[in-house]
């Protein structure tokens, strides 16, 4: 049920902190407190920072492995099919499925495949590219990545008290609160 | 091993001096017998040949030969558009004419072969014969009858005869040598009505001192014919009868004949050869004494007295105490008849008139050797009777001066001043091909006739055995052009009469059909004189020999090219970029020098340093005799006669077109009418170098076992001693073959499978193959600058090593490398877009439109066969010169012209094949032609049949017996790629004596 | 790519005071201040000579391949040795970025950037060779496997086709690596840049990157994939054109101990040429603080075991074509040591071989001029090894008839010194353009980047 005192015209509340260790205690309590709309943001990532958003571990390992069985099999599917099938020759009386000397073309294809969904795959997950995101109507945000680190979090969020939230974040040891305008 | 190998292979020429420090090193590196392989053999080293421009010269093929010829709206006989036609007729060289027959493509000569009717050809072929094509279709070839300059027609050119040759006249004839019986009946008709004219046959290099040499001993000119098949011993005054001569191919055919060994119960002949040069000859003897050329003469009277021949009793000399002179001759008498000494062209009457008192004293005249009678030669000396026509003729003692072919102002001894005759006589007719240096310094009365190629025009006359030949021509002259005969008629009767008929009024008409199909009439030949000693022969041998005086000091020895011979070829680029059979020299002509006269100009050798700079370039000599000077590159040939230097005639041409103007020197300024042979001269280090474009720069072959060779004796105690050289480790799979990682493709049953055995015995190094196989394949010449960059394009080449001592009288072994058409190929598996493939019938395949040029393939290839289009040289080619449409007719129309950026390689004869199995297949069904219905350019070229190729699934076949032959061997067989092509090991027959 | 503190007690990995701003502005700042005069020159003279690549090439395309050197039998010449020694420098980026990666080898932050950078260009460079060495460049484009109306195909037996693969995949994979390491940077660039239209460029390129952590959990497992692939891709690229002369018969080719030895020599010649770059880079952009002396050490023991490697093979090599028995193999590495071009091997071996061992003494390692004098050296070295390779053993194998001596001409050697023009016009562009340092990941490798800094401050007070 939506909090009656929530403002259309706010995207979220931006909440600065101070250092690394900060904004790691504060995520603690933020998602403790049971927030779900929300992140921390930083010049670089802090170590122990999934833990303490909980979040679950990134499926892209899984994208990428299939990415890597594509590769294989279109590696090994079009050297033996063309040289055995497609255009059989007798080159040098070997025989015309020649496995060992498809093993490097098959391998840099795998290989070949599974970057393209790693990189992919990644931008897909963080779905970028995404220029235009309400965050950036924040000059101060600008800072998160240069030396800033913010925890923002969206009105949104099912939790979302504009008062509330505030507190907590001031609680947590934010040096700095702002709105974010929708 | 050590039987099998006789000689300890000494290192490339330029390090020999390393030898031993060198050798220490290996064994310090790497104990001795630390492989199979290397048992009894020196290890490697190292020399390079260098390129330096990048400049792009020279012919090259053309991308589609463009055909002038109207369409057949009258379909001829026979002729059916794609299929050649052969005709017979025959070449004409130097007064004797040999055989050929003559494929044409609508109409067009494209390749000449040899007439296996015909005595003097049996069916094989030299590089002369093999290149004529070329001269054929030479754009370079005058196109008018000129007077002073102007061109005119042949009907003012009769106006001119009819109205100037009447009959009282003083006409000088001056003609090369001819044997054409129609020449010899029009003379006839001229001598009638020129009363006082005088007819001379002029040949720089001619046969006249053999006549003279027989004359001496018989009493009259007779040609000595050997039978080379008939003897058990050759011995040879520096003639190198294997070479270019007018003789060379019947030679070869039946000397090869003598060393087809083809089980340990054949036997073989033995040659000395008894020379200066290290000549093709010379690298075949078993025994190769080295002297100079003024010393030969030395060496035979030594030898006619060793022999007991007339007239030396009691004679000896410095060389009479040689063993091998005396081996010699007791090997000789052992003979009883079947023997045979011959002497070279090169040579002074007195060694002529020894060598034949020498084989009347061994017996072998009738036997090893027979002497005829030739019906067109003059009494008198021809040399002589030049001089005397020369200064006659500036004397006035003539009216006019007819030429016919000849190029004197080019080829005369310097002392012998023919353009002052030119100018003095006035009137002068030059018939000649090109407008050559005699045209051109014909005074403004003067007229050159253009000639007709042999292919062009009608002719005859008699080969080198007598065989009455008939010339026919196969093709109309391409630019007008007369023929020798039509002009001779003109001159005696006024009246222009085409060839046509004056031959056949010669030759008649009862067997006119069969000759002309036969191109000769069978059976014909010169009748055997008895060749008795005439009286008082002895003596007069005798006063010859005591007269005889051998040139102190340093000797120059002229030789004409084995290429272009006197120069007349000059203007063929397959023969000026086929590399010299002994010192793989194109395109020039050197100095050639012993190691030991080379050092006396402070050229070290062998160099000190191993490395060659890009530029590097050859030392100079200028030589200067009679009061001329000419500057040559010094080129050191191991075994070449100390204090002797031989040149090659016929470079430095001034007009001969655009191949032959200018490439290299021009030795006739040293020659005089008195010793037109050899001469003394000074010879100094000159300060200037000449780049020298070699093909082959590395002479030793690092005691690897490419060229396995045996004494004969040697061979039957061991006869698979070629084999067992190399013995490849590891395990052997149910066919024999060493194993492989994978299973082998195999080949269709239905398919033949080709496959070629080169007999190194039987080859003599010749380089016939490459001319063959260049004018088969249309096959780029790429000039002078390219070649020393290493680009030649040849398919077949012919490897020479030298082994033995290099300061002392080294031994030569020529190797014939194609494309071996390895099963396994090396060559296929690296190219990336698989565009070398192989066939159904085992042949290494080279798709040309699919390659693009990585040159993997030639990287890989272990015998270096594969040759790439560094340059557009068919595009060079078609966008140079007056019309090269011209030579685009040359090319055969079955053989795709290559383009720039592919590799090209030897194909087996690829089209040959085809047509062979398209032929078999409609007569039997099968695709395996009969044994020997096809043959490779290179396998039907060969004069010595060192070559045998066919269907390897067909046991019975001439291939594969020679792949079953003891002597049988596989090049490099330890890389396992399996060749097609194998050798069989070359054997020496060696007086044991000598031993 | 979390750190923990367990190696943070060796040496700072950045000196001097800095903080996350400091260090955003060192970096950062260098592509907004105008170029310096220097750059512009720099600039000018590798424009020079790229146009001077590109004429040669048409020269090239113009006239056929014989206006180069190669000749019978040595159909390869410098556009393989070039091609050769551009992949092996091209092997540090990747390398560094992937391998010391995995190895958690935090100093890598400092370089990784542009030896990332370097590795590109270098195969760009390299990449060059293949396409025009070949006789018919305008069919060059066959070599790849794609359905053409002749229903024609490549040859998958050919190791001149893996190269295509291993290469192509190499370069792509590198870009991309390059591409997602720079995504955050491009984000720090798009917020700071004053000018509109920079803000624009990079914020295109940032791909809306906002540093949230949710982000950087998928970015950073990313990240690890990509250095888990690179790692096997990076040593095989050079496995691979070492097989372009291995899985020939030429004596001196055909050899097994070739894998691992060209990728050894890669990584040295990679870690020379890095090594080159970096200490024009931090004495002319002051990033002393950042590219510390400790990374130079580092770089130059690991040049010193990779050349040590690699003069191993040397006399392996020697050892097994004695000890293989082979005629043809013995005398192909006689001729090498002994031969016409002993002075190349000899060249080859000092530079290779003898020269790194200066950085034994810990004096030489960390000298500046040392280093950067060492590190030319060795590329010089790596030139003439692939030289030996090609050439030597084309121009004396098999048959002593057809041995020939090779020697290139003017289009050879300018086409060389052309790559270089290609190479630096990039790498200026790169230097102008874009962080020459990994400023997210610079930060990192900070004391303060750890959650506990504070605390374990606090605690000692």
């Amino acid at each position: 049920m939506k909090s009656p005192m929530k403002s259309d015209s706010v995207y979220g509340i931006l909440a600065e902190f101070n250092g690394t260790g900060g904004l790691l205690n504060a995520a603690k309590l933020v998602s403790k407190a049971g927030y779900t709309k929300w992140d921390t943001y930083s010049p670089f990532p802090i170590h122990g920072m999934d833990d303490a958003m909980n979040l679950k571990p990134s499926i892209l390992g899984r994208i990428v492995f299939a990415h890597g069985i594509l590769g294989f099999l279109l590696g090994a599917g079009l050297t033996i099919w063309t040289s055995s099938i497609a255009y059989a020759h007798n080159i040098s009386g070997k025989p015309f499925a020649n496995i060992p000397s498809y093993v490097p073309v098959t391998f840099e294809l795998t290989i070949l495949l599974s970057a393209f969904g790693a990189v992919f795959g990644m931008f897909f997950l963080n779905n970028m590219p995404k220029h235009h995101n309400k965050l950036f109507n924040s000059e101060r945000f600008k800072r998160a990545t240069d030396d800033g680190f913010f925890i923002v979090i969206e009105t949104d969020d099912d939790l979302y008290n504009e008062s509330k939230t505030a507190d907590l974040l001031r609680q947590a040891g934010a040096i700095h609160i702002e709105p974010i305008s929708a | 091993m050590s039987t099998a190998q006789p000689n300890t292979y000494w290192r490339s020429l330029n390090e020999l001096s390393h030898n031993d420090e060198y050798k220490r090193f290996v064994d310090r590196e790497f104990q001795a017998n630390a492989t199979e392989l290397t048992d009894g053999y020196s290890r490697r080293n190292f020399l390079q040949i260098m390129g330096a421009s990048i400049a792009l010269a020279g012919f090259a093929a053309c991308r589609k030969p463009i055909q002038k010829i109207l369409p057949y709206s009258r379909q001829p006989e026979f002729v059916v558009a794609g299929n050649p036609l052969f005709y017979a007729t025959a070449i004409p060289f130097r007064g004797a004419v040999t055989g050929l027959v003559v494929q044409t493509h609508e109409g067009r000569p494209t390749k000449v072969e040899g007439n296996e009717l015909h005595p003097d050809s049996l069916g094989g072929t030299n590089v002369l014969q093999q290149a004529t094509i070329l001269d054929l279709y030479d754009p370079d070839r005058s196109r008018n009858i000129l007077l002073g300059g102007e061109s005119k027609t042949v009907a003012e050119f009769s106006a001119f005869c009819a109205e100037f040759f009447t009959s009282g006249k003083r006409v000088a004839f001056l003609s090369e040598a001819t044997s054409s019986q129609t020449v010899s009946r029009i003379r006839r008709s001229l001598s009638s009505r020129f009363a006082n004219s005088t007819w001379v046959t002029y040949e720089p290099f001619g046969e006249e001192n053999a006549l003279l040499g027989t004359q001496t001993v018989f009493g009259s000119k007779l040609r000595a014919i050997p039978q080379y098949d008939k003897a058990n011993v050759v011995v040879s005054f520096d003639n190198d009868f294997m070479s270019s001569g007018p003789d060379s191919v019947r030679a070869a055919k039946l000397f090869a004949k003598r060393k087809k060994v083809m089980s340990t119960q054949d036997d073989m002949n033995r040659l000395y050869v008894v020379e200066s040069n290290y000549s093709l000859t010379g690298s075949n003897a078993e025994h190769r004494v080295r002297v100079k050329s003024s010393e030969v003469a030395q060496v035979a009277f030594a030898l006619a007295a060793a022999v007991g021949a007339d007239g030396f009793s009691g004679y000896s000399n410095a060389h009479s105490s040689h063993d091998i002179l005396n081996q010699m001759a007791a090997d000789l008498r052992a003979q009883n008849g079947a023997a045979v000494v011959v002497a070279g062209d090169d040579q002074p009457v007195s060694v002529h008139a020894a060598v034949a008192a020498i084989n009347v004293a061994i017996g072998s005249v009738g036997n090893g050797v027979t002497y005829a009678a030739l019906p067109f030669t003059d009494s008198a000396n021809q040399n002589e009777a030049f001089t005397k026509l020369i200064s006659d003729l500036k004397a006035g003692s003539y009216d006019a001066l007819v030429m016919v072919g000849t190029n004197p102002v080019y080829t005369a001894p310097a002392d012998v001043d023919v353009k002052g005759a030119l100018s003095a006589v006035g009137t002068v007719v030059h018939l000649s091909t090109h407008v050559d240096e005699t045209s051109a310094a014909l005074p403004a009365t003067g007229w050159h006739v253009n000639r007709a190629h042999f292919l062009e025009a009608w002719g005859d006359g008699l080969s080198y055995t007598g065989a009455e030949s008939v010339i026919q021509p196969l093709i109309q002259p391409l630019f007008g052009g007369l023929s020798d005969i039509e002009v001779l008629n003109l001159i005696a009767t006024g009246t222009f009469t085409a060839g046509h008929d004056l031959v056949k009024t010669t030759w008649g008409t009862a067997d006119w059909r069969e000759v002309l199909h036969d191109g000769l009439r069978k059976g014909t030949s010169f009748r055997a004189e008895a060749a008795r000693t005439a009286s008082g022969a002895g003596q007069a041998v005798r006063s010859l020999a005591d007269g005889a005086a051998s040139v102190d000091g340093i000797e120059i020895v002229f030789k004409p090219d084995s290429k272009i011979y006197d120069g007349r070829f000059a203007n063929n680029g397959w023969l000026m970029e086929l590399p010299d059979p002994i010192t793989k020299i194109t395109w020039d002509n050197v100095a050639l020098m012993s190691p030991a006269t080379a050092g006396q100009f402070g050229v070290e050798y062998p160099r000190s340093s191993i490395l060659r700079a890009p530029a590097d370039e050859e030392p100079m000599v200028s030589i200067t005799s009679n009061g001329n000077t000419v500057e040559l590159a010094i080129w050191v040939v191991p075994g070449h006669a100390d204090d002797s230097i031989t040149v090659y005639t016929g470079y430095g041409r001034t007009h001969s077109g655009r191949v032959g103007s200018g490439q290299g020197v021009d030795v006739h300024p040293l020659r005089t009418s008195g010793s037109p042979l050899f001469t003394s001269g000074t010879v100094t280090k000159s300060s200037n170098t000449y780049s020298i474009a070699s093909t082959q720069d590395h002479h030793s072959m690092e005691g690897r076992p490419l060229i396995r060779e045996a004494t004969l004796v040697a061979y039957k105690a061991n006869p698979t001693f070629a084999p067992d050289l190399v013995k490849v480790p590891g395990p052997i799979d149910d066919n024999g073959q060493a194993i492989s990682l994978f299973n082998e493709q195999t080949f269709p049953e239905r398919e033949p499978q080709w496959g070629m055995t080169i007999d190194l015995n039987a080859c003599t190094g010749c380089g016939v193959c490459t001319i063959a196989c260049q004018a088969e394949n249309n096959i780029p010449v790429i000039g002078k600058n390219e070649v020393r960059r290493g680009r030649e394009m040849h398919w077949i080449r012919v490897d020479r090593y030298f082994s033995g001592d290099v300061n002392g009288n080294p031994q030569i072994v020529h190797q014939p490398i194609p494309c071996m058409h390895c099963e396994l190929a090396p060559c296929e598996q690296v190219c990336p877009v698989a565009a070398t493939t192989h066939s159904d019938d085992g042949l290494n395949q080279m798709t040309y439109n699919r390659c693009i040029g990585t040159r993997y393939c030639a990287n890989n290839c272990p015998f270096k066969v594969r040759r790439f289009n560094f340059f557009n040289y068919p595009k060079t080619f078609l966008t140079e010169g007056t019309d090269p449409e011209v030579v685009q007719m040359a090319m055969n129309p079955d053989v795709t012209v290559r383009f720039r950026g592919v590799i090209e390689k030897c194909t087996y004869c690829v089209q040959r094949l085809s047509r062979a199995k398209i032929e078999s297949k409609r007569e039997t069904n099968s695709v395996k032609p009969k044994d020997g219905s096809v043959k490779t350019a290179c396998q039907q070229a060969c004069p010595s049949d060192a070559i045998y190729f066919g269907d390897l699934t067909d046991s019975n076949s001439t291939v594969v017996q020679t792949k079953r032959n003891e002597r049988n061997y596989l090049l490099l067989e330890e890389l396992n790629i399996r060749p097609r092509t194998s050798y069989m090991a070359k054997l020496r027959n060696p007086n044991e004596a000598t031993a | 790519m979390s750190q923990t503190s367990t190696y943070v007690p060796e040496k700072p990995l950045v000196e001097g005071n800095h903080t996350f701003g400091s260090l955003t502005a060192l970096i950062g700042d260098i592509t907004e201040k105008p170029a310096p005069t220097w750059w512009y020159i720099a600039f000018g003279i590798s424009n020079l000579l790229l146009g001077l690549l590109l004429t040669m090439i048409g020269y090239l395309i113009w006239e056929g391949t014989g206006v180069w050197g190669i000749t019978n039998p040595v159909g390869w010449g410098w556009a393989i040795i070039n091609f050769v020694w551009w992949v092996g420098i091209g092997h540090a980026g990747t390398l560094i970025s992937a391998i010391l990666f995995l190895f958690r080898q935090g100093w890598r932050t400092a370089i990784n950037r542009f030896a990332e950078a370097m590795t590109i260009f270098a195969v760009i460079c390299a990449l060059i060779f293949p396409g025009i060495h070949v006789g018919r460049i305008w069919l060059a484009y066959w070599m790849f496997p794609f359905p053409n109306g002749m229903q024609m195909w490549p040859n998958f037996n050919s190791p001149l086709l893996w190269d295509v693969f291993a290469v192509g995949t190499y370069f792509t994979v590198s870009l991309l690596f390059w591409y997602v390491g720079l995504v955050p940077d491009f984000a720090t660039l798009r917020d700071r840049v004053k000018s509109s239209i920079g803000a624009k460029v990079y914020g295109f390129f940032a791909l809306g990157w906002t540093g949230g952590n949710r982000q950087w959990q998928h970015y950073e497992k990313a990240y690890l994939l990509l250095a888990g692939l690179a790692t096997p891709l990076v040593l095989s690229v050079h496995t691979i054109v070492s097989f372009d002369f291995a899985v020939s018969i030429i004596p001196g080719w055909h050899t097994t101990i070739f894998p691992p030895y060209f990728v050894a020599g890669a990584i040295f010649s990679g870690f020379a040429m890095v090594m080159t770059l970096m200490l024009l880079a931090r004495k002319l952009y002051g990033l002393e603080d950042i590219m510390t002396i400790n990374h130079i050490e580092k770089m130059n023991l690991i040049i010193l075991v990779t050349g040590n490697m690699v003069g191993f093979a040397y006399i392996m090599e020697f050892f097994i074509a004695w000890y293989s028995g082979v005629t043809y193999e013995k005398a192909a590495f006689i001729n090498r040591a002994m031969g016409p071009y002993a002075w190349a091997y000899w060249t080859m071996f000092l530079c290779n071989v003898i020269s790194p061992q200066f950085f034994w003494s810990k004096k030489m390692r960390t000298s500046i001029v040392a280093s950067f004098i060492l590190s030319i050296v060795v590329n010089i070295g790596m030139w003439f090894e692939r030289f030996v390779i090609t050439v030597t053993s084309l121009a004396q194998d098999f048959l002593p008839s057809s041995w020939g001596y090779y020697s290139p001409t003017w289009v050879d050697i300018l086409t060389y010194l052309g790559t270089f023009g290609l190479f630096f016009t990039f790498f200026l562009l790169f230097l102008r353009f874009l962080p020459m340092v990994s400023m997210a990941e610079i930060k990192m490798v900070m004391p303060q980047a750890d959650p506990h800094y504070n605390e374990s401050k606090g605690g000692h007070a």
